[in-house]
């Protein structure tokens, strides 16, 4: 029988886990919303390729694990460009039709893969199998480096978008596009590098979402998922929301999950959206459109 | 150039198998099973079976049926694991190629649909499917057979070894919040309740990967093992890795499955200790020649448990045919099935039929069955154990 303090361990461990996991993943799609107006369907499966470019480079080709993990974001993000200048830059501050084009989109990348990797999960070893005890609360090796490693991308996301001059560009960018040009900020470079930031985040996201579950053409449907309710919660397109939107319903989780079940769990965290949207549609740190 | 064509015509013809005096001497037999999504292993397990009994019997020149020699040969179509695949299979392969038997499909969903095709037709199906209908049904299965156990078979006495060996008070299980584990679950709560031994359920939404939470509330509750049940491969893995992680230190174990290998890869170290129901001993010296035949033809990679069982299928199918020296009387070919035990394909020991308490017709094949546990990343036998 478990104590109630490490029960109350147990919960912050796992709840802190799931957060790094969901704000990595949210931040990318929220990029992509507040400075292009796009709502990227394909998301989820861009992650699913970061979990294919890591699987490769960890499992298969023995790259050492943290240089697996950037290596294979740079190797989606990068290649992803040409369906920024294919797909992508047609629908630019058009948000339904992105929605559409970009679901059709999602569907082409997701059964493409499907033909080339076929439909069976593949596992990534486990690179840090050990247990760390404190306090008789345990923490996962692997979930501690999972948390480490979002901490560290939103660490240097942060610096990019406060400190260097291409990110004030992103957000005044993202502030008013036309004043933006005005100041001549250079649009299309703009968007490039924001969206290779995004896949780059998703593609992170994936890598270690495919190192703690497991890597299939179908992975990206839960990232997904997990982004749309964190960037509601948080607001569309603010980048604090996503951080926020990510710890709730990481907590939600783990806290209803651990108390009251796996059904309670998912009731409350659609019950709190569903009540945002009713009473705060922009979210808790969105702007108010 | 025109003689050049006519001969790469006559090649094609040839090797699709239309000269009129290769079409005579071959018998057509069918399969089902999944060639794509999540039951593929379990398809190519029904496809490989039945494929190496199959070279078998050709290499030994064909079956003898009456006083004519014949070839065999199988025509598989793909059911995708659904009730709608598996009766497309059926109907093509019944109507269309006009096969007169069916080696599986596995599934549920499939056999049943598959049946609903094939026994209006007399069409001899062998197949797997742990739902009771697929015997206790409205046709009486009057054509088809189960090669396979069924939990109704096996979690008896499995349960029995469970109480006696790992001593448990208190077992957790977690179940998918969908059909399947609303129907699966309170079936398996009342066995243990039975068996005297105490249950935490908990169900988790289907496509979660995420069971920490789960298993920590569990963990909390107090409970002394936890039974992965019939969770799929994928999420099984997972759920021995997590438990593992939170440092869950009691006994692991699934009566269901078995998907023992796959755990493995997805655990890794953390599967250490595991035990679980199998259906096959892949390290008894009686299963040697079918691994040989495998690797062979297959090479490395993971063997489902399955495969032994298609192969034994197969085997009885045309030890039927050579018995009754008929290939088209199907009637005949049951009647030849239902009295062939004591037949050894080679596999599991002399065939024995049961069923007829359970599902009033003897259809159903009685087999042993293993409890395995994995020690040093390897599933070792820990049991044999029969259905008496």
């Amino acid at each position: 029988m478990l104590t109630n303090t490490t029960i109350l361990g147990q919960i912050v461990v796992n709840g802190l886990n799931l957060s790094a996991v969901y704000i990595l993943v949210a931040l990318g799609f929220t990029l992509l919303f507040g400075i292009m107006r796009v709502v990227n369907f394909a998301h989820g499966e861009f992650a699913m390729l970061g979990g294919f470019a890591f699987y490769y480079l960890y499992a298969v080709l023995h790259v050492p694990w943290l240089l697996a993990v950037v290596l294979g974001a740079v190797a989606v993000a990068g290649p992803s460009l040409i369906l920024e200048w294919l797909v992508f830059r047609w629908f630019y501050h058009k948000m339904f039709q992105s929605m559409i084009g970009l679901l059709g989109l999602s569907l082409v990348m997701t059964y493409t893969s499907l033909l080339v990797w076929d439909v069976f999960e593949r596992n990534v070893p486990s690179a840090f199998d050990s247990i760390l005890r404190f306090q008789g609360v345990i923490i996962p090796m692997d979930r501690l480096v999972t948390i480490g490693v979002s901490l560290a991308a939103l660490g240097a996301f942060y610096f990019l978008m406060v400190h260097t001059k291409i990110g004030l560009a992103m957000r005044a960018a993202a502030q008013d596009v036309e004043i933006a040009l005005t100041q001549g900020i250079d649009a299309r470079k703009i968007y490039r590098w924001s969206f290779f930031v995004a896949v780059f985040l998703a593609a992170l996201a994936g890598a270690l979402y495919g190192q703690i579950y497991a890597v299939s053409p179908f992975m990206g449907e839960r990232p997904l998922f997990v982004a749309f309710i964190v960037v509601i919660l948080g607001g569309m397109g603010s980048i604090p929301g996503a951080a926020l939107g990510g710890i709730i319903l990481g907590f939600t989780e783990s806290l209803l999950g651990t108390l009251y079940g796996g059904s309670v769990a998912s009731y409350a965290s659609f019950g709190i959206v569903i009540l945002l949207l009713i009473f705060r549609p922009w979210g808790l740190l969105g702007t108010r459109e | 150039m025109r003689s050049m064509r006519t001969a790469l015509v006559l090649a094609a013809v040839a090797v699709l198998g239309f000269g009129p005096a290769a079409a005579q001497d071959v018998i057509k037999i069918g399969a089902i099973g999944s060639l794509s999504g999540g039951g593929t292993a379990w398809g190519l397990a029904i496809k490989r079976g039945a494929e190496i009994a199959l070279d078998e019997v050709n290499a030994a020149g064909g079956v003898k049926v009456g006083d004519k020699t014949y070839k065999v040969e199988l025509v598989m179509y793909d059911d995708q694991y659904t009730g709608q695949g598996g009766k497309n299979a059926a109907e093509r392969l019944v109507h269309q190629d006009k096969v007169k038997y069916i080696i599986g499909p596995i599934g549920s969903g499939p056999v049943v649909s598959t049946i609903a095709v094939s026994t209006p037709e007399k069409v001899l199906v062998l197949s797997n499917g742990y739902t009771p209908t697929i015997l206790r049904n409205e046709f009486k299965a009057a054509y088809n057979f189960r090669f396979t156990l069924t939990n109704l078979e096996y979690a008896p006495n499995m349960m029995k070894w469970v109480k006696e060996n790992l001593k448990l008070k208190k077992v957790g299980i977690l179940v998918p919040n969908d059909a399947i584990g609303q129907s699966v679950a309170p079936a398996l709560i009342k066995l243990y309740k039975e068996s005297g031994i105490d249950v935490v359920a908990d169900f988790y939404e289907r496509g979660s990967k995420e069971f920490s939470p789960l298993i920590t509330r569990m963990m909390a509750a107090g409970i002394d093992g936890f039974d992965i049940n019939f969770n799929a491969p994928g999420e099984a893995g997972l759920m021995v890795k997590q438990a593992r992680q939170i440092g869950f230190d009691k006994v692991i174990f699934q009566m269901g499955g078995p998907s023992v290998p796959e755990i493995i890869e997805v655990a890794g170290k953390q599967a250490e200790g595991f035990i679980s129901y199998e259906m096959f001993d892949f390290d008894a010296p009686t299963a040697q020649p079918l691994v040989k035949a495998y690797r062979a033809k297959y090479g490395a990679g993971i063997i489902n448990s399955q495969t032994p069982a298609f192969y034994n299928a197969t085997k009885v199918l045309i030890e039927a045919m050579r018995r009754a020296g008929t290939i088209d009387d199907t009637t005949k070919l049951r009647d030849t099935i239902e009295k062939i035990e004591g037949y050894d394909a080679g596999v599991y020991g002399p065939l024995k039929w049961t069923g007829k308490e359970i599902y009033g017709v003897d259809h159903q094949v009685k087999l042993p069955f293993f409890i395995v546990e994995v020690k040093d990343g390897k599933a070792v036998s820990r049991a044999t154990l029969t259905m008496d």
